[in-house]
């Protein structure tokens, strides 16, 4: 209780400090929050960008679709990876270290191939995305007790009842992590993907009031796009915790 | 692994990549595939001649931007980590403050900063700095919340100074993580700068690249995309290593 005291105390402190500095130097540049909150009231009402909800629309589904595609990916891919030893042996080095690259240096030949459109966003985020899914499965058929399947096999138990009633719930606890590492992870590479080059979408939104030096409704262009990526946690989060009671 | 198993991974990795080149200049000189936008891979051999001198000035630079945002985002991150970490109240109040700002797409806020600190050098080494100053921060946080107590009650128990406790019991303690997070971090810094050089760059290899890509040069671009992958990984496996030597020696 004290603790959060402090915490809000701090916060407050951070917002005045904020203001007074910014009314100092350079209220432009470097926007106080008391001309931030009407901003984002009128791009609330849909008076400074109207296009506000389709491009927070085309956003959102940029995002579920490269969720969704990673989420296929990844879970084929570590599957195979996991379940067959020497392809795991021989392909799980190659993606660790392509892991190591930072993943930004393929976005120029995605928007190359893929073009300003949707599409390089969906591919940027499905490629960020893709590599914890991956990762995580693999990691998790490690995890399983190989003494568990045996024994589920002696006792006449199908591959695929194996796999639902066995493996699946064994590494049910990293595989949900690394769901939602993913994510986080596509929800980051189309919101970049757009900031680097779009012509719609919330990033679109974003270079526009900051090419035009509209400083405060960029602001509030960012506290937008920041809401939407805290529900996408706060919604992970929620799956997460179901996932963890059911395991229990 | 047996010398026989590990043959035979070798063979088929090094299989599956030729296989895959091979595929892949035969779909490119047939046809399949838009040389425009997929060039064969001999074709991107042929371009690291032609931008050579320019993408290894560009490498050069980013990684001079990389290296300082790295210093600084290592020893932020390791100061602040220690500090925060092993102070009760620090690491009460500003916690979740700090795994906000760790979980925040940083890209929201380049705008920003190129806006205050224009185009160049200066808003590429901030910007790395602070994407590898988090996964590092919250690193250390972790580690040094997480040293044995009894330790540290041993340590005090005989009468050591804070001092003493710091040098002697707590840094001791954590250097696994901060290995971890150096690890991590310089990843987290070339990724930082090469954004900022693709958004706002006059220079670097976020910059040549991007060029390339808006004047369709696909085979340069494949080119220098491959240049910054391998000089990439060869740092992280040379970390890799170091790592290694260093915790044997341990």
């Amino acid at each position: 209780m004290r603790v959060a005291l402090i915490r809000l105390a701090i916060l407050g402190a951070l917002v005045l400090a904020w203001e007074l500095l910014a009314r100092a130097a350079n209220p432009l540049l470097y926007v106080p929050p008391s001309v931030v909150v009407p901003a984002l009231g009128r791009l609330l009402v849909l008076d400074s960008y109207p296009e506000l909800p389709q491009s927070l629309l085309l956003t959102l589904r940029e995002i579920v679709i490269a969720y969704a595609l990673a989420i296929a990916a990844g879970l084929g891919c570590g599957f195979v990876l996991g379940l067959n030893r020497l392809v795991g042996r021989a392909y799980g080095p190659i993606l660790a270290a392509l892991y190591a690259v930072p993943a930004v240096v393929w976005y120029p030949s995605l928007m190359l191939f893929f073009g300003l459109d949707a599409a390089s966003k969906i591919a940027f985020g499905f490629l960020l995305g893709f590599f914890p899914i991956t990762l995580a499965v693999l990691a998790g058929v490690r995890q399983v007790n190989p003494h568990m399947v045996l024994v589920a096999r002696a006792f006449g138990a199908r591959p695929a009842v194996v796999f639902a009633k066995v493996m699946v719930p064994a590494m049910l606890f990293t595989l949900v992590g690394g769901l939602r590492t993913g994510l986080a992870l596509s929800v980051i590479g189309v919101i970049v993907g757009e900031i680097l080059g779009s012509k719609g979408g919330m990033g679109a939104l974003i270079n526009h009031a900051y090419g035009l030096f509209r400083t405060a409704d960029y602001v509030a262009l960012v506290l937008v796009t920041l809401a939407l990526v805290v529900a996408s946690d706060v919604v992970a989060s929620l799956v997460e915790r179901r996932a963890q009671r059911w395991s229990d | 692994m047996t010398s026989a198993e590990r043959a035979r991974v070798l063979v088929l990795q090094v299989v599956s990549v030729l296989a895959l080149l091979g595929i892949w200049e035969g779909a490119a000189r047939a046809g399949w595939v838009d040389p425009l936008f997929v060039p064969a891979p001999s074709a991107v051999v042929g371009a690291f001649g032609r931008i050579g001198p320019s993408a290894l000035a560009g490498l050069a630079d980013t990684l001079a931007k990389t290296a300082v945002a790295y210093v600084l985002s290592v020893v932020l991150g390791v100061s602040l980590g220690v500090a925060v970490g092993s102070v009760r109240v620090l690491r009460e109040v500003s916690g979740p403050f700090v795994v906000a700002a760790y979980g925040m797409p940083k890209i929201l806020v380049l705008p920003w900063i190129v806006l205050i600190l224009g185009f160049g050098t200066a808003p590429a080494i901030l910007y790395g700095t602070i994407h590898g100053l988090f996964p590092i921060l919250v690193l250390v946080m972790g580690g040094v919340r997480d040293v044995d107590r009894t330790l540290v009650t041993v340590a005090r128990a005989f009468g050591a100074s804070s001092w003493q406790l710091y040098w002697k019991v707590l840094l001791p303690a954590i250097v696994p993580t901060v290995l971890a997070g150096m690890r991590l971090g310089i990843v987290f810094c070339l990724l930082g700068v090469l954004i900022v050089e693709m958004f706002a760059g006059v220079r670097g290899m976020g910059f040549v690249m991007g060029s390339l890509a808006n004047g369709f040069q696909a085979p340069e671009l494949f080119a220098a995309t491959a240049l910054v992958s391998a000089s990439s990984i060869a740092i992280v496996l040379a970390l890799d290593s170091l790592n290694n030597r260093l915790s044997r020696w341990r």
